[in-house]
């Protein structure tokens, strides 16, 4: 892949949702995301406005989130609160989609609920949370197909805080759905250069990440070595492998499991490495 | 060192004649500091030239050199270092020994790029550099003294603010396995080089160092370590694992990878590792920690053990005497950590050296109250190791000497006569290359791949995998041949890339390096160690590993696995442009400015 690291930086929401966050964090995610040429900072709504401050006259963005992380909130509060976000200054908005709806097979209410913070956003770009790791590959087939005909700009796999972060096999299946003219955003246990690219390849133009400086930091040493990015063990970038039945829905979790039963890599998937 | 700032080009090498009291200060050639930077690079280029073949390392033609680097004493982090070069009367190799605290820096700063010891002297000696002025002084009040007494009295005798590098007990005695110690619990421990400082009746080097150094462009070099700095501070290795557990945070991590080396690397799982884990460390016997010079980082710490204040235990002391000898007592492996640091001993050596003894005792090769899991007695055999007494003196010669004299040479966990360090090699395939190929023996800290084989730094590749860790062992045996050279800590190694190395050396010293080129000077000393091994008659056979790699572990995460290494081998030789026989070829050597 012909990559400078000065592409990687600008696919990178430079990322900061831990509830505890100080303001002096986010000066620094700022300041780092100048100094890296990171194409936003996503943060919490609360902190929209002292990073707007901090960054204009910049090229880097603010994105919020919004209905973060449960996706659970009315819709108007939703609406309201995007509304909110980009009066402070947010760019874009990366939403969480009403995952229990979208269970429940409620399409109307989902794509609603989406057209509701989209409107709300005006100019702004507002991304599709579907958290992967609650959902069968027909229902992420189904948030992308709602997302895109509610007027979203992206679909986003995870918040960071749900039972899985990306995998490859997530983003691929989201981008095949949605196909080129929408993006796809990578985020949750993206932590390395090899993890980001692998999430590139699979398709995603966007990716969430805390450990941004990192990645494009050790991007450097994948010049020395062709080795950094040798494939990997089947099972390690498999969302089957993340599912853990303590934090999914029992059926969502055993369909998850089912798939390794028909993976044509089951030979490999002796034990836990 | 003059008044005004001194540039590392500008630095003296100082060169002590011991057999005739002679000492004489030198220019350091700009050559040498282009092709080799200092420290590591310099010393061997140096020991390779004046050193004659097949030299006996215990006797007074073999060189000792410590040295410092273009980056010491500047504001680069952990840039305070020193290494030890000479010949190891352990393994017959080339060796380097290195240790942190604040001794380095002083010496950088009393304006020496090296001091090169030669010779021996006629009676117990210690030289005392106090900036400029240089002497060398009779070291008989201290001789037989431990190390921490050692450096007080030496303290008071020269400037209660100078530093102190010296040998205990143990290297008086030549014991192979002698450590040279600085700020009383740091160590050049590895490879017997405190025998060689012993066998010329060197009992200290004592530097206080008052000048200051300059640098090239000061602009950019505040630039690259302002962003050093940040990196460390962004990474969670040296950002949280090493400040909050010091390196005893690995206990825990290679026992859940079944890579924990247990009684003396029979199995790879340890079940009272808990008990010896660096989180037991922080909840039973921290008392504080502390920063080598100008290390941000901060991994050293202070334990308290049986109503004594000790230094560490560092991981490697821990494992050594602790899963490879089948003990769970934590506060007892820090006493004899201690025990160790006051008689100058190599702790790894020692630890895997007994771990031997008491397999050798399990499988009735040899008789002595040496068992398993039992403490008792192994702090007195410690101080018999120190002074070559009884089966301490045996065990002195390092586990090679032992189990081969013990009819059962097998049981001996070494490379080229070095002691393993804590990893079990059958569960990193890489790791295992960097062992086996590593120009010093056995050392986990040539090519560190437990980073991306296990910790997943910079990226996690399969540790499993043989293809392609031929390529990653070359990387980074240069890249760790050149940061020696710059004479700065191995752990900045998790949170900089090489270009980050060259940046800070180009700023500091004004050398117009790349990334690309450090790695050049790295593969140069690199195949100048090569070369002198090979001239001391050492072969691809040296490039081995114990059988028992070669045999799966029984059970953890682990097992099933043993070591790929012919497959490895053989691309390795290829990458780095050796022959079959694993000696450089011409080619290489002129590609790399080696003369032939």
């Amino acid at each position: 892949m012909d990559l400078t690291v000065e592409d990687l930086a600008r696919m990178i929401d430079h990322t900061r949702l831990k509830p505890e966050t100080k303001r002096g964090k986010i000066k620094q995610l700022c300041e780092e995301a100048i100094t890296y040429g990171f194409v936003t900072v996503c943060i919490n709504p609360v902190h929209v406005a002292y990073a707007s401050e901090l960054l204009k006259d910049t090229d880097v963005k603010v994105c919020s989130v919004i209905g973060f992380p449960l996706g659970a909130s009315l819709s108007t509060i939703k609406a309201a609160e995007a509304r909110e976000a980009v009066k402070s200054g947010a760019q874009e908005v990366d939403m969480v989609v009403n995952i229990g709806a979208l269970r429940d097979e409620d399409y109307d209410l989902v794509r609603s609920d989406i057209a509701a913070v989209v409107e709300a956003s005006g100019n702004a770009h507002v991304k599709v949370i579907l958290e992967t790791g609650l959902l069968t590959d027909d229902q992420k087939r189904q948030g992308c197909l709602l997302s895109k005909e509610a007027g979203a700009h992206f679909v986003k796999t995870s918040t960071g805080f749900g039972p899985m972060g990306a995998t490859p096999y997530d983003v691929r299946l989201m981008r095949e759905t949605v196909g080129s003219e929408m993006g796809v955003k990578a985020a949750g246990g993206i932590r390395s250069f090899k993890d980001a690219i692998k999430m590139i390849e699979a398709g995603a133009n966007r990716l969430g990440t805390s450990s941004g400086i990192a990645i494009v930091e050790d991007f450097r040493w994948a010049q020395y070595s062709d080795t950094w990015m040798q494939p990997d063990k089947p099972c390690w970038d498999c969302p089957s492998r993340q599912a853990n039945l303590a934090k999914q829905p029992k059926e969502v979790y055993v369909w998850y499991k089912q798939r390794c039963l028909v993976c044509p890599d089951r030979h490999l998937n002796v034990f836990n490495d | 060192m003059s008044e005004s700032p001194q540039p590392y080009s500008e630095a003296k090498i100082l060169r002590v004649s011991l057999t005739d009291n002679n000492i004489v200060e030198q220019p350091l050639e700009k050559d040498l500091v282009s092709e080799y930077l200092g420290g590591r690079g310099l010393g061997v280029k140096m020991l390779f030239d004046g050193l004659a073949p097949n030299t006996d390392p215990l006797s007074p033609e073999n060189i000792l050199i410590f040295a410092v680097g273009p980056l010491t004493a500047t504001t680069v982090p952990t840039a305070g270092r020193f290494v030890v070069i000479t010949k190891s009367p352990l393994t017959g190799t080339i060796f380097d020994s290195h240790a942190g605290g604040y001794f380095g820096a002083q010496l950088r700063r009393a304006g020496y790029a090296a001091v090169v010891f030669e010779g021996s002297s006629p009676f117990p000696v210690y030289l005392w550099i106090n900036d400029e002025r240089f002497e060398l002084r009779d070291a008989s009040r201290v001789w037989g003294k431990d190390v921490v007494e050692t450096t007080n009295l030496l303290l008071e005798d020269t400037d209660a603010k100078a530093q102190v590098a010296c040998i205990g007990p143990a290297g008086e005695n030549r014991v192979k396995i002698a450590a040279i110690m600085t700020d009383k619990h740091r160590a050049a421990g590895r490879g017997g080089v405190g025998a060689v400082m012993g066998s010329k009746n060197l009992k200290a080097v004592v530097v206080k160092g008052s000048g200051k150094v300059a640098v090239a462009d000061s602009e950019r070099l505040n630039e690259a370590v302002k962003r050093a700095r940040l990196l460390i501070k962004k990474n969670s290795v040296t950002d949280k694992s090493l400040p909050i557990y010091g390196t005893a945070v690995l206990v825990n991590v290679t026992n859940e990878f079944g890579m924990l080396p247990t009684h003396n690397f029979q199995e790879g799982t340890f079940n009272d590792a808990v008990g010896v884990s660096g989180e037991k460390l922080l909840e039973r016997l921290s008392v504080r920690t502390y920063n080598c010079y100008g290390c941000p980082i901060g991994c050293g710490r202070i334990s308290r053990a049986r109503g004594e204040e000790v230094g560490g235990p560092e991981y490697e002391t821990i494992w050594a005497f602790g899963p490879q000898c089948g003990i769970n007592d934590l506060e007892w492996i820090a006493t004899i950590n201690h025990q160790c640091n006051l008689m100058g001993i190599d702790t790894i050596s020692a630890g895997s050296t007994i771990g031997c003894a008491m397999e050798l005792v399990q499988r009735g090769n040899l008789d002595a109250p040496l068992h398993f899991g039992e403490t008792e007695g192994l702090i007195e055999l410690i101080h018999d190791i120190a002074h070559a007494r009884g089966l301490g003196a045996e065990l002195g010669e390092g586990s090679r000497v032992l189990a081969s004299d013990y009819g059962a040479p097998e049981l001996a966990m070494h490379v080229k006569g070095l002691e393993m360090p804590a990893y079990d090699p059958r569960g990193a395939q890489g790791h295992a290359l960097g062992y086996a190929t590593s120009n010093r023996g056995g050392c986990h800290l040539r090519s560190y791949l437990i980073g991306p084989e296990i910790l997943g730094t910079p990226v996690r590749v399969d540790r499993d995998r043989p293809e392609g860790k031929a390529d990653l062992v070359v990387l980074y045996q240069n890249l760790s041949a050149a940061m020696d050279s710059l004479v700065v800590c191995r752990f900045t190694n998790f949170a900089w890339t090489v270009d980050d190395y060259a940046e800070m050396l180009a700023a500091g010293s004004g050398l117009p390096v790349t990334g690309r080129d450090i790695l050049t000077i790295g593969e140069r000393i690199w195949n100048l160690e090569r070369l002198f091994n090979n001239r001391e008659g050492l072969t691809t056979d040296d490039d081995q590993l114990p059988p028992r790699f070669f045999t799966p572990l029984p059970e953890g995460n682990s097992r099933n696995r043993v070591v790929h290494l012919d497959q490895m081998l053989t691309e390795y030789y290829r990458l780095r442009g050796w022959d079959a026989d694993g000696r450089p070829t011409k080619d290489r050597l002129k590609n790399l400015n080696i003369p032939v």
